[in-house]
């Protein structure tokens, strides 16, 4: 069968970890977008989160939708990483690297797993832990006034911005996406994107943690 | 003409299944205008001189297009200068009292015949699988029938470079053979005379590929960096491109 041919392939497996990686992407984009009625006041923001989960069925289907992403992308990565390891770390004697700045591609699976354990505990934080009579809005400055749960959390979006500076370039080579008239676009937006990530989580934490009366 | 002395520890091992290890030898009076090739010449002289076996490494053209020679030095492909085979690569590039590391290309898909010698038929065969155009006997076609515009042969010459050496493998963390598989894809695909097997080709390749033990591409640029042409991954990019629509468009099932 071709599409088990396609999915068993070396091109295959890490095409389904690029198209499951911008759709990873574009959820965060949705994430943040709502994420800007914080920084409006805590009443907007409550009412936006009232107004998501008063669509129970749509929050359903996403939420099982995010959880199928999540799962296809770390299983295949995990089994990529394990076929990559079949060759061997330290095949040389003398291992010398000739590309600039291996680091984030090469620590993908560490930076990948301690996203999922932030994935986790912010989830089961905001999303699992809280009753029914609890407000989002009061759950989130209570967590994140907190010095230690910001630094968790910035830590979190440190290690996003570390996967994504090679994903982001990574997914698009994978699908075949390299001409020379991008190219430069997509040298400039492998670091904008993560980096803009970067900043406006990092914006809200600490907003949250300076502001005494959210 | 200056002359050098160098320490070189080379990976010894007399056959596929022995085991191998680093030996140190010490080599003078090495001319700097001598290549990387000439100088283990010198060595091999030497170690016959004493009894020793001479280290075998593999090389035929030593004027760097024909893809026989290569080896890690210092733990890099075909060594220090960038776009360089190792029998292109001169002595001058080296200092008086260097320590060279000098280890063969390594892959689960290239055993070792004896020291820094290897097998790489595993690339031949993923030729065999599809880098190849069916050609119809008849009458002679009009020399200038067909049309092809000099972007078109420029780019499938840059991919055509490729000697085949493997350095894109031994570098590759994976121990992959993408570069070298995009390269003989790219080169038929962007002519032509390659667009009958086009939709099979890129599928029986990558599946040939995948079945010799070579890796997945990570997105290293590693072989890009260390290939003696200068094979650029753009052509990984067009080779995952011909995958996707050889698959997804085929009618081979």
């Amino acid at each position: 069968m071709w599409f088990v041919r396609f999915l068993t392939s070396s091109i295959g497996k890490k095409m389904v970890m690029a198209v499951t990686g911008l759709c990873l992407i574009l959820f965060l984009c949705v994430h943040a977008a709502g994420n800007v009625t914080i920084f409006v006041g805590s009443e907007v923001f409550q009412g936006y989160a009232e107004n998501l989960h008063s669509h129970p069925v749509i929050v359903f289907i996403f939420r099982l939708g995010l959880f199928a992403l999540f799962l296809i992308h770390i299983g295949v990565g995990l089994l990529l990483w394990q076929e990559g390891r079949k060759e061997g770390k330290n095949r040389y004697v003398v291992n010398t690297w000739v590309t600039k700045n291996p680091y984030a591609m090469s620590t993908m699976p560490y930076t990948g797993l301690f996203i999922l354990c932030f994935v986790l505990i912010h989830v089961f934080g905001f999303a699992v832990a809280p009753t029914h009579d609890q407000m989002i809005s009061n759950v989130i400055d209570v967590a994140l006034s907190n010095f230690f749960y910001v630094l968790l959390y910035l830590a979190g979006f440190a290690a996003l911005f570390i996967h994504l500076s090679h994903g982001f370039w990574s997914m698009l080579q994978t699908v075949g996406v390299n001409h020379p008239r991008y190219n430069t676009v997509i040298a400039w937006a492998t670091w904008v994107v993560p980096g803009g990530f970067l900043c406006f989580f990092s914006l809200i934490a600490l907003y949250l943690l300076t502001t005494s009366t959210y | 003409m200056s002359e050098i002395n160098l320490t070189l520890k080379i990976w010894r091992q007399p056959n596929a299944e022995a085991e191998g290890k680093v030996e140190t030898y010490s080599v003078e009076n090495i001319s700097t205008d001598s290549s990387f090739l000439e100088m283990l010449d010198v060595l091999n002289e030497k170690l016959t001189h004493e009894g020793i076996d001479p280290v075998a490494f593999d090389h035929d053209c030593r004027e760097g297009i024909c893809g026989m020679c290569g080896a890690m030095v210092n733990g890099v492909a075909h060594g220090p200068e960038k776009e360089t085979t190792l029998c292109q690569l001169h002595m001058r590039h080296f200092n008086n009292g260097d320590t060279i590391v000098i280890e063969p290309f390594r892959s689960r898909a290239f055993p070792i015949y004896k020291d820094l010698m290897i097998d790489r038929s595993a690339l031949d065969r993923i030729i065999q699988a599809g880098g190849y155009t069916n050609v119809n006997t008849g009458g002679t076609p009009d020399a200038n029938s067909v049309r092809i515009s000099s972007q078109q042969v420029e780019l499938a010459m840059d991919a055509a470079a490729c000697i085949g050496c493997g350095a894109c493998v031994a570098s590759c963390p994976n121990g992959a053979a993408m570069l070298f598989t995009s390269a003989k894809i790219s080169q038929l695909a962007l002519l032509p005379q390659g667009q009958v097997e086009r939709k099979e080709r890129a599928q029986a390749m990558v599946q040939c590929m995948d079945d010799e033990g070579f890796g997945h591409c990570t997105n290293t640029k590693e072989c890009e960096a260390v290939c003696p042409k200068g094979i650029s991954i753009s052509n990984i990019a067009r080779l995952n491109r011909e995958f996707l629509k050889g698959i997804f468009t085929g009618r081979d099932d």
